[in-house]
């Protein structure tokens, strides 16, 4: 599904990743972690297509990122979702909005589109907030849109970055169970965290980056 | 269809929410159309007259002051006999300072101090289409100008040739003036569109994040130049039927230049829809300008 060999990233001369070579198979939940700075927002970022590495190849699904051509990211990123720290969703649209944002940029019928963000909506349980906008969303809800409009493309791979760094406890453990169902339904599940409950939570392989180095890898096929 | 619906409501949505920058937008596209307008309608109006002048070239010849009626009409046989000659009409001394009485009304009495009639008789010819040449011209006249009985001869062409002349400069002009403008037009819509794409970034960001193309990002950006540039256009060409129509009224009020006044006309629709057209080609091109810089270096 993905494959990392002897990626390396530099910012500015800054080692950001060095070395890393990783092979994460079909349905797998992988959660990357070590201390700010490590290197596991770059990662990320590379296999999603919006940093190239200085050397090394990215295979997803075995197609080439490092050789992507810049007008083939879109559609490399529309075969994924990604759910960031700061949810990122669109202040003044509602949620039906937010989470039919993916879809209309495919060009899915109205009808279509409909169905699949109800469908996505209610896989987050956010089916009766549809015409809320998100900007009176509380922070939970935010990430539950977030996650909403992350899978309602119905992706292969959902990357994650610290999806839980600005949630309580209680929130945190309700959106860690929505990955854990999430990839329980074949999707992998790649999450950047510090958080140490999520890590219990979704008891996936756990891939541990200090400054950019690969430290250890709970669980690794290779 | 949702796509379409989606593209116009963010572009609309965005004209409202910049409502300052798209008004400011709007009205330097009109001043700047306006005056290429202007240059344009002088143009248009020169080159029709000169148009209808060349197609009406007229030799007019006055017969000495002093000739005796059999001498007249053997010049009239003459001019009658030459085939570059497709018709002519003889304007008597009594007929010409008809004329003079009944076109200009108010300056008989410039006449007063004058004595007898002092206006000569004439003949004003009209050329046969199948002499269009300067050279045929020149020759016609040459052997006019030789006859005996003939004071003076005077024809149109000399400054018909100078007004084409003129004309030429004028395009050469157009091309010059109507670049600058463009270029001053595309400016103030690049900046007006890059405001809202600056203000609008994270939005923008969330659709790259999303797998949102740079065509499917750009176009309610074009849309908004092509409305900014098409509102910039429709006001300008306000403007110009407006001070058209104002200065043609205030010169058909003055007698001396009454007749040119009437000869005026405003754009033809094409060329009026082709003014609107080019403030929505500037507003996209503007837009596009302002997205590119921004675009080419993102992934």
């Amino acid at each position: 599904m993905i494959q990392l060999f002897h990626v390396t990233k530099y910012y500015e001369g800054c080692l950001a990743l060095s070395d890393i070579s990783l092979r994460i198979e079909k349905g797998e939940c992988v959660l990357l972690t070590g201390p700010s700075g490590a290197g596991k927002t770059t990662l990320l970022k590379l296999i999603f297509g919006s940093e190239h590495p200085d050397d090394g190849q990215i295979l997803v699904q075995n197609r080439n990122i490092a050789r992507l051509r810049r007008a083939d990211v879109p559609y490399h990123r529309r075969t994924m979702g990604f759910v960031l720290q700061d949810f990122k969703l669109l202040p003044h649209r509602t949620v039906f909005e937010n989470v039919a944002l993916p879809l209309i940029i495919r060009g899915l019928s109205s009808f279509e589109a409909r169905r699949k963000v109800i469908e996505a909506l209610r896989a987050v349980g956010m089916e009766h907030k549809q015409p809320a906008l998100a900007s009176v969303l509380s922070a939970g809800e935010q990430q539950r849109a977030c996650i909403a409009r992350a899978i309602v493309n119905s992706p292969i791979i959902l990357l994650a970055d610290e999806p839980t760094g600005n949630l309580d406890p209680q929130l945190t453990t309700e959106i860690a169970e929505l990955f854990k169902a999430i990839n329980a339904r074949g999707t992998t599940v790649m999450m950047a965290t510090h958080n140490r409950q999520v890590v219990e939570q979704l008891n996936g392989r756990v891939i541990r980056l200090d400054c950019g180095h690969l430290l250890s890898d709970q669980g690794a096929y290779a | 269809m949702r796509r379409l619906w989606y593209f116009l409501r963010e572009a609309f949505m965005s004209l409202r929410t910049h409502q300052a920058s798209t008004v400011i937008g709007i009205i330097t596209t009109a001043f700047t159309l306006t005056s290429f307008g202007t240059f344009l309608l002088l143009y248009h109006n020169m080159h029709n007259l000169v148009e209808r002048v060349q197609t009406n070239i007229q030799i007019i010849v006055y017969p000495k002051d002093d000739i005796k009626p059999q001498m007249l009409q053997s010049l009239k046989t003459v001019i009658q006999a030459d085939s570059a000659i497709d018709s002519f009409t003889l304007i008597s001394k009594k007929q010409a300072l008809k004329d003079f009485k009944h076109q200009f009304p108010d300056e008989t009495y410039l006449l007063d101090g004058l004595g007898e009639n002092p206006f000569p008789a004439s003949f004003v010819l009209n050329i046969s289409d199948h002499i269009p040449s300067t050279d045929d011209i020149s020759n016609l006249v040459n052997r006019l100008q030789h006859n005996p009985h003939v004071e003076r001869v005077r024809y149109n062409r000399e400054w018909i040739e100078r007004l084409t002349l003129v004309i030429t400069y004028m395009e050469i002009g157009a091309l010059i003036i109507g670049g600058v403008l463009a270029l001053a037009s595309i400016t103030i819509i690049a900046n007006t569109v890059q405001l809202a794409f600056h203000t609008r970034q994270g939005e923008i960001e969330i659709l790259r994040l999303i797998g949102g193309t740079n065509l499917f990002i750009s176009i309610p950006y074009l849309i908004e130049g092509a409305v900014i540039g098409g509102l910039g256009g429709g006001l300008a060409l306000g403007f110009l039927r407006g001070g058209f129509e104002f200065f043609k009224y205030k010169t058909h009020m003055l007698s001396v230049i009454g007749g040119f006044s009437s000869m005026l006309e405003f754009f033809p629709f094409p060329l009026s829809l082709l003014l609107i057209t080019g403030g929505i080609l500037l507003g996209c091109l503007g837009t596009f300008i302002s997205m590119y810089g921004w675009m080419r270096f993102r992934l």
